[in-house]
């Protein structure tokens, strides 16, 4: 009980709430703004985090001359998907999104002298050596710590995190509020009617979808640093619902309410650690983790049933259909 | 002179349908142009593939010298080309404003390129279109509506809206698809008072497709009429109601 | 080897068949792209091992305790979960990420009460039947002969039937064949019924064919059935007939050394997804699909 108290482990919940905030913007551009059915944002988290993690191990680069390239690599990705499949009609390319995602992760898996495979990061660099790409970042994160006067890592992290995703949140903000939100919005609306008013709909898809994959490249950095070792097993589409659930719990078509909704997702997720009482410690505390992720699928479902606006959304625009 | 609109032998099928089986007519500058036919003639068909939403299976569209056929729709209507939809097609979950807002061309604020680096022309641009949608919307009678949702509209003012949103595009050739479909009486004389002075000061071109005979024959200078995909003739109004062929097509008289 | 690639990729493709004509039929009366199919699959599986394993009861017994079993959970999730939805009118967004969550719902909770570990039924798997230059085990011979059968039955049922011709007239227009007098709720438990039986078969078949199996192979399975929907065109039972059976194939046949060394078996998967790409490349709406939603 006494983790409960314990600020190390909430400054960590807000992190992952932080970074979950950055992915979930990324799917909030894409089908808050856009109406894009994408179901493998988790795929561009990867090649964010990947690509990193890559040139700084392999190619020896500094993390701040790899970050942004992480980030463009994320985008064109987005663009490689988008480029093909947003054509398609809105359920083969909803398939087609998870696809890509699992080719990401199956790639990443078996492609052992590119990303050191299944066993993850620690096997990027030569054999028998143990790799880490961290050490850019963390010298950094020291520094900013001693600026700001703050003595642990996480709460640091915290301070970083939430900077980042409050501009990132602020910038979507604008962006929607422009002529060129205008316009996605009105695809979202009815893109056939948006098309006749002379707007190039694919074009404006195809950005929505690079934009919104470059703020999961964005994530993917963060889940790198804040963890300093992952595998291809970590970015499973299980994030990508994370992330849908958060949009679900928030409200679909409004920025702010992204932040709310991944704070309520992490304190549940979290939360539902604590279940040290009767019934549910008559389970064995692996069992447990099922447990919570059944309890995530329950609230997914009441959400769509009963809320589709989400927590903080109006009925009015409700997007969903 | 040539015309501002010509259809030259265009063929639309849809399998083993010949929807459209060889159209070939001129609109006129300046002209209000109506497009006449029984149910299943084609003209809905036609349409669609004048603005681009259909790419003809053979023949030549073109428009103020260019051919138009085989481009998509979007590039049509920046070229100058409008429709609208039978059930006017507003974009319910945005406000009147918005939907005219979105009607202008070439606006920079609408590219990610202009957001960034030319603010001031885009901020310039959109000023503008402020300006000119709320003087539209004096002139449809919709001002106090500017900030409602278009979805909170009735059909007759959707009506309207479209009308405006038309406007707005500054077009030179505007595709009205049934304008007066599901419109009251009291309302179809305004929408058409509205047409015949837009055609007057602004000097619009229209093509029309509708049902409703008298309002065709009042408002178009030159008549259409289809017929099982092709046209069967065209002239003034009184030409075109005096033509038994037309009578006929109406009515299925069998020859 | 060709010829044992082929034979493979029969035993894969006709699994895949078999999965997304239940997909699809779903779909056809329901636009619902059931994203928990692959955890029915291997709940079918599961509850075969637990009548063929611990009960000791034949693979046959068993089998068809598991499609049962997935038969009834089908319909009973049409009326806890799907026939609420309905009467909110949830649209395909609604219903897909509800499918979602009943994903995440089935599996942990399948994981909960089987646990991780992989299991397998008491087949033999040493037993070999070899025909010319093809050697085909127990389970894979089972599984092929299994399938052919139920794809003709299938096929019978959908072309010969009145609920099968009802079936494939609501998916073409539903509008028009609930204003022609059909029974909506029969179809759509029939639809159900149809779905979960066969997605059981499917999950046992597959747990079969793989030999070991644990509760997360149905996710695995999910994604190539998908595809196999889609390249037939979603909605078209026989469409993802075909289309599971063309992939199955192609993904076998893949890697023959024939085709410049042939692809590395281990990206299998990735060439099923090719192959849906380039099909959808060239046919957006897949082989017998309508091109907008309907």
């Amino acid at each position: 009980m006494s983790v409960l108290f314990s600020g190390g482990f909430w400054a960590f919940v807000c992190v992952v709430a932080g970074i979950y905030t950055i992915l979930a913007l990324g799917l909030q551009v894409q089908f808050g703004f856009a109406g894009l059915l994408n179901f493998g944002q988790v795929g561009f988290m990867a090649i964010g985090a990947y690509t990193m993690a890559i040139l700084v191990v392999k190619e020896g680069w500094s993390t701040w001359l790899a970050a942004p390239l992480a980030i463009a690599a994320a985008a064109a990705g987005g663009l490689l998907l988008g480029l093909p499949t947003l054509r398609l009609r809105a359920d083969y390319f909803a398939i087609v999104t998870i696809a890509f995602s699992e080719i990401i992760r199956y790639v990443a898996t078996n492609d052992t002298s590119l990303t050191g495979g299944s066993q993850g990061t620690i096997a990027l660099g030569a054999v028998g050596t143990a790799s880490e790409y961290n050490s850019g970042w963390s010298s950094f994160q020291t520094h900013v710590g001693h600026a700001l006067g703050i003595s642990t890592g996480d709460t640091t992290m915290l301070v970083i995190v939430w900077v980042v995703a409050i501009i990132l949140l602020t910038l979507s903000w604008f962006a929607l509020r422009t002529p060129w939100g205008r316009v996605l919005r009105a695809i979202r609306d009815d893109e056939d009617a948006a098309a006749s008013l002379g707007k190039n709909v694919f074009a404006y898809k195809l950005q929505a979808l690079a934009l919104g994959a470059a703020l999961a490249g964005i994530a993917g950095l963060f889940y790198a640093w804040e963890f300093s070792f992952f595998s291809p097993d970590d970015f499973q589409p299980l994030l990508t619902f994370f992330a849908w659930m958060i949009l679900l719990l928030g409200g679909l078509g409004r920025v702010w309410s992204v932040p709310v909704g991944a704070l309520v997702f992490g304190f549940i997720f979290a939360g539902t650690r604590f279940l040290n009482f009767p019934p549910f410690t008559w389970v064995a505390s692996d069992e447990r983790a099922y447990i919570r992720l059944i309890i995530i699928g329950l609230i997914i479902i009441v959400l769509v049933v009963l809320r589709p606006q989400g927590l903080l959304g109006k009925r009015r625009e409700m997007v969903l259909e | 002179m040539s015309a501002l609109l010509e259809v030259e032998d265009v063929v639309r099928t849809f399998g083993a349908v010949r929807a459209v089986d060889g159209a070939t007519f001129a609109v006129e500058e300046h002209s209000i142009t109506g497009l006449i036919g029984p149910n299943g003639a084609g003209k809905s068909t036609l349409f669609a593939t004048i603005a681009g939403s259909l790419k003809p299976t053979s023949g030549r569209i073109v428009f103020a010298g260019t051919r138009i056929d085989g481009r998509p729709a979007h590039r049509v209507a920046r070229a100058g080309v409008v429709r609208t939809y039978q059930a006017a097609r507003v974009l319910t979950r945005m406000s009147v404003l918005e939907n005219l807002l979105l009607a202008t061309r070439a606006h920079p604020g609408e590219q990610l390129t202009g957001v960034l680096f030319r603010p001031r022309a885009a901020r310039a641009h959109e000023q503008r279109g402020l300006e000119r949608a709320q003087e539209l919307l004096a002139l449809v009678g919709l001002e106090s509506y500017i900030h409602e949702y278009a979805g909170t509209l009735s059909g007759g003012q959707r009506k309207l809206l479209d009308l405006a949103r038309v406007l707005m595009v500054e077009p030179t050739l505007v595709l009205l698809d049934e304008p007066m479909a599901g419109v009251a009486p009291t309302l179809r004389v305004q929408l058409l008072e509205h047409i015949l002075a837009v055609r007057r000061d602004r000097g619009l071109t229209f093509l029309i497709v509708e049902h409703d005979l008298d309002f065709v024959m009042q408002a178009a200078d030159r008549v259409v009429v289809m017929n099982q995909g092709r046209v069967l003739t065209a002239g003034t109004p009184d030409e075109v109601r005096a033509n038994d062929q037309v009578v006929d097509a109406y009515l299925g008289t069998t020859r | 080897m060709f010829l044992q690639l082929v034979a493979n990729g029969l035993v894969t493709g006709s699994v895949y068949a078999i999965a997304a004509v239940g997909v699809s039929l779903v779909y056809g009366l329901l636009r619902l792209v059931n994203f928990a199919y692959g955890d029915f699959m291997a709940f079918g599986a599961f509850v075969a091992f637990a009548v063929n394993g611990p009960l000791h009861q034949s693979m046959i017994v068993a089998a068809l305790a598991g499609m049962a079993a997935t038969a009834a959970l089908s319909l009973v999730l049409d009326v806890v979960l799907w026939k609420p939805m309905r009467v909110r009118r949830a649209g395909f967004m609604s219903l897909f990420l509800a499918s979602i969550g009943l994903a995440l719902v089935l599996r942990q909770s399948l994981l909960l009460a089987a646990g991780s570990a992989p299991r397998s039924y008491t087949v033999n798997p040493y037993r070999v039947f070899v025909l010319g230059s093809v050697r085909l085990s127990d389970a894979q011979v089972i599984a092929i002969a299994t399938a052919a059968v139920t794809i003709v039955l299938v096929g019978l049922f959908l072309a010969l039937t009145t609920w099968g011709r009802v079936l494939r007239a609501m998916a073409d227009d539903r509008a028009l064949a609930a204003v022609a007098g059909i029974d909506v709720a029969g179809a759509t438990r029939m639809a159900w019924l149809i779905s979960g039986l066969l997605a059981g078969l499917a999950g046992v078949l597959a747990a079969m064919v793989e030999y070991s199996f644990d509760p997360n192979f149905g996710f695995q399975l999910l994604l190539p059935v998908f595809a196999a929907v889609v390249l037939g065109g979603i909605g078209s039972a026989y469409g993802a007939l075909l289309g599971g059976l063309a992939l199955g194939l192609a993904q076998e046949v893949s890697t023959w050394s024939g085709f410049a060394g042939g692809v590395n078996p281990v990206y299998k998967p990735v060439v099923a997804f090719g192959v849906l790409a380039v099909a959808l490349l060239i046919r957006p709406q897949g082989f017998f699909g309508q091109a907008r939603a309907g």
